[in-house]
């Protein structure tokens, strides 16, 4: 299986010193759909993030598609890795949903037409046609955390990471989140809280507890270990 | 969200509402121009101006009472700053109030002043009634308006409404504790929300400035739109500019 991820004896510490990840190594295949799991604090978001590039690790390295993640690769890193941050208003910031979602392509060359038909048709595919045109506002929570996964779909990732994707969603909206997953054939890196919503979706776990990954294997298996869920602080 | 939404007639099928937005803009901004350069005591070409707007009001169909609500804050604050006027500019007296003298040249520079802000306002009323905030800031960028500021107008329209949220929420939840009761104490939670507020807008702006890198902006906000000029639109366009010149040249000749 080609690697989508690769983590090396990755380390970060903040700038005050705090260790947020510590030795964390770890691969994500293509197309594998991964939870990652952890009390708050444990640094999922960290971790995310470095995936991204949007931090680099204090010592060892991340890979992406076989690129080291640093100044040179970055911009073609981020357009493999889309990221869904947790508040769907950090990422929502145009004046109209179309030039949200047609932000990413056009940042990567694309044409206005090509940017706008892609992000018409990625808005099609989520059932936000109708609110092309509307400001982040004026659409419900639901409907925001779509448009939020809009916004990366459309550049067509090889990896999608979600951070906290169900946070505020009433029911309906965390099944049609689930559904619009479990489609999904790139890789899928889901951090979050929520149990139900990642055994829908995902085979795979990794448990982060105070920054060190202590978990990695089947998801069914972790969740049918009621000892090893108390123990990681993931038991309700 | 209790924001009241200015643009309300944005989607009203009208001859306004089908000009380009840069259309919209230039028309508004060239019947300002004219209302504010017009000699004091043009009186006719001033009525010829506001019965200009009053059909485009009507072609709009922006109900009247909307018009005069929306046009009563800024015209407002025109008479505040130009009250001065009846009893600063020296001539005859015409009525005498206390210690205070209105005097005839002040009462027709003071009226002049505030029937050339009335038909300046009235076209910009019409304007934020009928477009809505995307559409204005395409035809600032159809105008040529430098990149940086119609982004800046973009992020801040966009920010205004969440930092107002934020704000609601904070205050909302301060008052559920009771917080607030007296003058001093209002204030002192009005202090302590703005505050509040400032701070998560700032980490709010770190964030979004990750997000936007996240997804490979590299320090040029791209633009999706160009807004299209069409014939009829530009035909439109040049006739309501030829009656504001006219109006103008009239009163200055006549």
């Amino acid at each position: 299986m080609t690697a989508v991820v690769e983590l090396r004896d990755v380390a970060y510490a903040y700038p005050d010193g705090t260790a947020a990840l510590v030795h964390a190594t770890c691969t994500i295949g293509a197309g594998e759909r991964v939870a990652l799991l952890g009390p708050t604090g444990a640094g999922k978001s960290t971790l995310l993030q470095l995936l991204n590039g949007l931090l680099r690790p204090t010592t060892g390295s991340v890979t992406i598609c076989g690129l080291p993640v640093d100044d040179a690769t970055v911009a073609e890193v981020r357009r493999r890795v889309g990221l869904v941050f947790q508040d769907p208003d950090d990422q929502l910031f145009l004046p109209t949903l179309l030039e949200d979602v047609a932000f990413g392509p056009l940042n990567a060359g694309a044409t206005r037409e090509d940017a706008a038909a892609r992000a018409h048709a990625v808005l099609d595919a989520l059932g936000l046609a109708r609110a092309h045109d509307r400001a982040a506002h004026h659409l419900s929570g639901g409907e925001r955390r779509l448009a939020a996964l809009a916004t990366v779909l459309v550049s067509e990732p090889d990896l999608l990471v979600l951070d906290e994707p169900s946070g505020d969603l009433d029911a309906r909206s965390r099944r049609r989140l689930r559904d619009i997953l479990q489609e999904r054939r790139e890789a899928v890196l889901v951090a979050t809280h929520d149990l139900d919503l990642v055994r829908g979706v995902c085979h795979r776990a990794l448990v982060l507890v105070g920054g060190t990954l202590v978990y990695d294997g089947p998801l069914e298996t972790l969740l049918g270990d009621r000892d090893q869920l108390e123990r990681f602080g993931l038991a309700a | 969200m209790s924001f009241h939404h200015l643009d309300q007639f944005a989607h009203t099928a009208s001859p306004v509402t089908r000009m380009p937005p840069a259309g919209r803009i230039v028309g508004t901004v060239g019947l300002a121009l004219v209302a504010a350069t017009l000699p004091a005591g043009a009186w006719l070409p001033l009525g010829v101006l506001v019965a200009l707007s009053c059909t485009l009001f009507a072609l709009a169909r922006v109900p009247p009472d909307v018009a005069l609500v929306r046009l009563a804050w800024p015209l407002g604050v025109v008479l505040i700053a130009s009250a001065t006027l009846l009893v600063m500019v020296p001539g005859p007296a015409l009525v005498r109030l206390g210690p205070l003298t209105v005097t005839a040249p002040g009462a027709d520079r003071f009226a002049t002043v505030m029937a050339r802000a009335m038909v300046a306002l009235l076209p910009a009323v019409l304007l934020v009634s009928t477009t809505s905030f995307p559409e204005l800031l395409h035809g600032l960028r159809a105008l040529r308006v430098p990149g940086a500021v119609a982004t800046a107008l973009g992020l801040a329209y966009r920010f205004l409404y969440l930092t107002l949220d934020e704000l609601e929420r904070l205050q909302r939840a301060a008052r559920s504790r009771n917080a607030g009761h007296g003058a001093a104490r209002r204030r002192h939670l009005l202090v302590a929300v703005t505050a509040a507020t400032l701070g998560r807008s700032l980490a709010r702006g770190e964030r979004t400035h990750d997000a936007m890198l996240a997804r490979g902006f590299a320090g040029t906000l791209p633009l999706l739109h160009v807004s299209p000029w069409t014939p009829q639109a530009a035909i439109e366009l040049a006739m309501l500019l030829t009656v504001a010149a006219a109006v103008a040249v009239q009163a200055r000749v006549g």
